[in-house]
This record gives structure tokens, sequence and C-alpha cells, in this order.
């Protein structure tokens, strides 16, 4: 096991892929944080929900660490490095265990960076705009606790997601269009289902606490059960299906 | 070149007894003991759908030899060398590497080395980058990594991304993947595919050399002619049945090779050829056509007589209409 997460680890590091996705993320996060920093009115950063919105920008790391769990598994598929892989490992429930513990690691890591981007440019908003910091202590550990441990949670759905449907632009756009338009139609009409979505679990994580959301601990479980279930399934189906 | 295996050390591993007797087949003895096929396949069959592309396939190859795997495209030989290696499960029948299904194997890829495509890179990752994320997952080190590059001259291009590499470069990245493990059994699908003919020729060295060590080789090809001078014998398969099981030698034998010999005096060598038993027949512009024998011993007889020889031809295509008649026959 220990062998194949290292092997893991090293086709992470060895594309550009990884740096891409780093690189996106960090523009995405300064670039709302920005945005929201800058140009949203000062009565509307006042509240604790608002300022939770603001600083909790980074939690947009989780979609790019679903999209570097998706490239772990879909790039073998599409390039072909597959076989040699299961060559390698013949178990392939070990190699998707592997991928696993490389998804969260490196979801993690997006999880770290992304956090600390958007909450460093959000305060430096926040006080160079002379707002009083409206957050206790709890609520900033919870943020913080919120966004790494989400990122690394959508690192292992990527995973799971990018096992089920090998095809990567069909990965993608499977997450991207779950992620930013069904959930949210979803909990706009029937919040009680779209409550238990992953994006909203992974809000509720961050310490929001937007009507209709669940508790931060429900939106932990919630989100840990949706990358147990893909997992689960993504291993299922990798161990059935022949490679062409 | 000079082709030298670099044998990494503990090698005991591989005899310590990991058999289970119940799931060892029996195939009887050689020497006296118990030796699994390196390769066994077993009634095997493949169905996607209403096409069989693998059908009851029965073969066993034994330790030290080389194979050739020949049949058109679409013939079924990929999806043989996908099952055996664990990639696909038969529809039924059984597909066994040294007695066990591949993925039953304890880490495979220090007994058998594998490649199925060219072309199974990342193209954004070095080639060398593409052997340590494989040495990694069976525990191997770096410095074998730079031994297998060197193996297969690729320590010169080993840090430039495999976008870079030709088809001939990709063929080698593909083999030294196969190498790392040190193994005991390669298996290449279309090895030659893309090679110019000096890598051609490399290869062919290379495989001679790797089953001089009593090592098994299992390579696939649609061109008999590709794989002629480097196997011991052929396994011929068109619509996913076996055709033929034989060695080279008796192919060539069913072929009745025939040479092509022209002298500017043709009665004499005629009558030379007479006296060891060969009929000849008259081709136009002097030129005699023998069946039967080879281009060396027409040769000889020649010489032997002092008949000037102005041409000597083994008629080499006859070995590939052979292969095409026998892929031929079997259509409905």
């Amino acid at each position: 096991m220990i062998a194949q997460t290292r092997a893991e680890l090293l086709k992470i590091r060895s594309t550009r892929t990884t740096i891409g996705l780093v690189l996106g993320m960090l523009a995405i996060v300064v670039l709302f944080a920005l945005l929201s920093g800058l140009l949203t009115k000062t009565r509307d950063l006042t509240s604790k929900e608002d300022q939770l919105g603001l600083l909790g920008v980074g939690s947009f790391a989780g979609v790019f660490s679903a999209l570097a769990g998706i490239m772990l598994v879909t790039s073998e598929y599409r390039y072909g490095t597959i076989r040699p892989t299961f060559l390698f490992t013949p178990r392939r429930s070990r190699v998707l265990a592997a991928k696993l513990g490389a998804g969260l690691l490196a979801g993690l890591g997006f999880g770290v960076v992304g956090g600390l981007l958007g909450f460093g440019i959000g305060y430096a908003a926040l006080s160079g705009r002379g707002v009083a910091f409206a957050l206790s202590g709890g609520d900033v550990a919870l943020l913080a606790l919120g966004t790494i441990a989400g990122g690394a949670i959508w690192g292992a759905i990527g995973v799971g997601l990018g096992a089920i449907v090998r095809n990567q632009v069909g990965s993608i756009i499977a997450l991207l269009a779950w992620g930013f338009v069904v959930e949210n139609l979803l909990f706009a009409f029937v919040y009680s289902a779209g409550r238990f979505g992953p994006v909203h679990a992974q809000d509720a994580l961050t310490g929001l606490t937007t009507k209709h959301l669940l508790p931060a601990a429900g939106g932990g479980a919630v989100l840990i059960a949706w990358a147990a279930a893909l997992a689960v399934a993504g291993t299922a189906l990798t161990a059935r299906r022949d490679v062409n | 070149m000079p082709v030298a295996f670099v044998r990494r050390s503990g090698r005991a591993r591989r005899c310590a007894g990991k058999r289970g007797a119940s799931d060892v087949v029996d195939f009887g003895r050689v020497g006296g003991e118990h030796v699994a096929p390196a390769v066994l396949s077993d009634s095997l069959t493949k169905r996607f759908g209403k096409l069989t592309a693998v059908d009851d396939l029965s073969f066993a190859l034994e330790p030290g030899t080389i194979t050739g795997f020949l049949g058109p495209n679409g013939a079924g030989k990929t999806t043989t060398l996908r099952m055996l290696l664990g990639l696909a499960a038969p529809t039924s029948g059984r597909a066994l590497v040294f007695g066990e299904p591949y993925a039953a194997l304890e880490r495979p890829a220090l007994r058998v080395g594998s490649v199925l495509e060219a072309t199974d890179f990342h193209p954004g990752r070095s080639g060398r980058d593409h052997l340590r994320m494989l040495a990694r997952a069976v525990d191997l080190t770096d410095e074998r990594v730079e031994e297998v590059l060197r193996l297969v001259e690729l320590d010169a291009a080993a840090s430039r991304r495999v976008k870079g590499y030709s088809l001939g470069m990709r063929q080698r990245l593909g083999l030294a993947s196969a190498l790392l493990g040190d193994p005991e059994l390669l298996v290449l699908d279309e090895p030659a595919n893309g090679l110019d003919p000096e890598g051609i020729r490399w290869l062919r060295d290379f495989l001679r050399a790797f089953a001089a060590e009593r090592r098994t080789v299992l390579i696939s090809s649609h061109v008999l002619a590709e794989v002629a001078q480097t196997v011991d014998q052929v396994l011929i398969i068109n619509r996913g049945k076996l055709v033929i099981e034989s060695s080279l030698e008796q192919l060539t034998a069913r072929v009745g090779g025939s040479v092509r010999i022209r002298s500017p005096d043709p009665a004499r060598l005629r009558d030379a050829l007479k006296r060891e038993g060969i009929d000849a027949t008259s081709s136009n512009d002097h030129a005699l056509l023998v069946h039967g024998t080879t281009s060396d011993r027409v040769g000889d007889i020649a010489f032997a007589a002092g008949v000037p020889v102005h041409e000597l031809v083994a008629e080499g295509s006859s070995l590939e209409e052979v292969f095409l008649d026998l892929t031929s026959e079997s259509q409905p």
C-alpha cells in the first residue's frame, strides 16, 4: 500500500497538470477574494455570516482538489498508463486505495493553500476598510478545519468520481454540472434534499449557518459519506471492468 | 550492440515456495521435476456480445522459448494477451502464468515483463519519471531505473518529456518498463511496430540474449517476416481460433522453400545438382529454380562443381505466403 501511494504521489508531481490546477486555484481564490473584499458594500460585511462568506473563499480549493482527484484516475485511462499501472499492481483495489490516499493528501494541500490565501486577503480587506472583525476564535478554527478537511475529502470525491466516469471530459463535466448547477437548483427548490449534497455539506462544514444548511458536524459526516460512497462504487466498478 | 542483463540481487525470493500445490496445474514432468508452463491458455474464450474474439484457445509455452504469436489484425491476439495479464476477464477457460492467474502472483512485475501498447505514457511526463513511478509500486530502486534506461539506450533522453520521443524510443521505453523487475517471461504486443530496420535488429539481438538465459518470450505480430528471424516457434491464430502451433522449422518445411540461382552455364549446374539428388527447373535468362533445399546448400554445390554463379536468391516471401494461406483458409 505504501509503495503504491508513493507511486501515486510521484504521478501527481511528475506532470504539469498539478501545477496548472494550483495556479488555477490561486487565480480563482485571489480574484473572488479581491472582488468581494473590495466591491461589497461595508454594511454587507459586518455580520458573522457575511464575513464567513468573504474569508471562506478558500473553499474553492475543493473544486480544484476534486479536479486533481479526477485527473489522478482519468489521465491513466486517457493516456493508457492504466495498463502498466495494473500490470505492476494487479490488485486494482490497492491501486484505488493508493489513489484515494494520494487524492486526500493533494486535496489537503489545496485546502491549506487556498484557505490561507482566501483568509489572508479577506482579512486584509476587512482591516483595510476598518470593518470590525465579527468572528470568534472558534469560528475561525472551524473555518480553517472545514476548508482544509473539505479540500482533502473533495480530493477523494474526485478519485471516486473518476473511477466511475473514466472519461476525463465526462468526469469533469459531471463534477462541474453537479457542483455549480444541479445541486444549487436542488437546494433552491427542495432544500431538505439539497442540503445533503456535497457542496452544501462543505458549506456547513466551514461553519456557514445559512438557512436550511446542516450543522457543521452533520455537514462533515455527509461529505465523508459522499466520498466513501463514490470510493466504494468506483473501486467495485474498477475491479469488474476490463481494461482495453 | 552488447546486450547485458544486469541482475539484481536476491533472486532467491522467486524460488521461495509460494506455490500452493492446489493451484498449480499439473502439466507433466520436465527433467524429472514438475514445471508449470510459463504460459498456459486453457480453452480460453472471450465474447463481446455476439462477437467471439477468442474462441476456445489452448496452448502452453515452455520456459526458454521465443514464441511468435501471429495472426492478422483483429485475430484476437491482443485480447488473448490482455486475459493472460489479468487486464480482461475470460468469458470461460483459464489463462495462467507460471501456473497461476496473473493477478494471483505475488508482485507479478518481478516475474513477468509486459508491454501491450507502445503508447502507454503520459506525454508530459519524462521517460525517467514513468519508470520511477512504476518502480515505486513494486519497491524497486531508482538505481534499477537507471540500469534499464542504459540497457535500452535511453539514458540520454530520460529527462525529456515522452511527447518528444520517436515511436522507436517509445517502444524502447516500454521495453524498459517491462525489464524493470528482471522478469523470467516477456510478453510483448507488436514490439516491432514503428521500428526501423536497425531497431528491429536491435530488438532481435536483445530477445535472443534474453531467451539464451532460459527465459521465455512471447511476442505478437501481424507480420511473420518481422519475427521469423527471432522466434523458435509460432502460434498462428485467426478469428480467435488456433490455426497452427509449430516450430519455425516445421513451418519453413511446409513452405518447401525455393532457391533461384543464375549461372552462365546452367546445364553444368543442373547436372551438379542432380548428382546431389536435387531437381532443378529452368527459369528464363539462364536461371534455375530449386525446391526443397536451402540457398546455402545450392551455393556450396555450385562452388564444389566450379560453376560460376551470378545470382543466388532464397525466395523469402514464401513463408509469408504460407502464413497468408493459413490465416485465410479458415474463412467461413
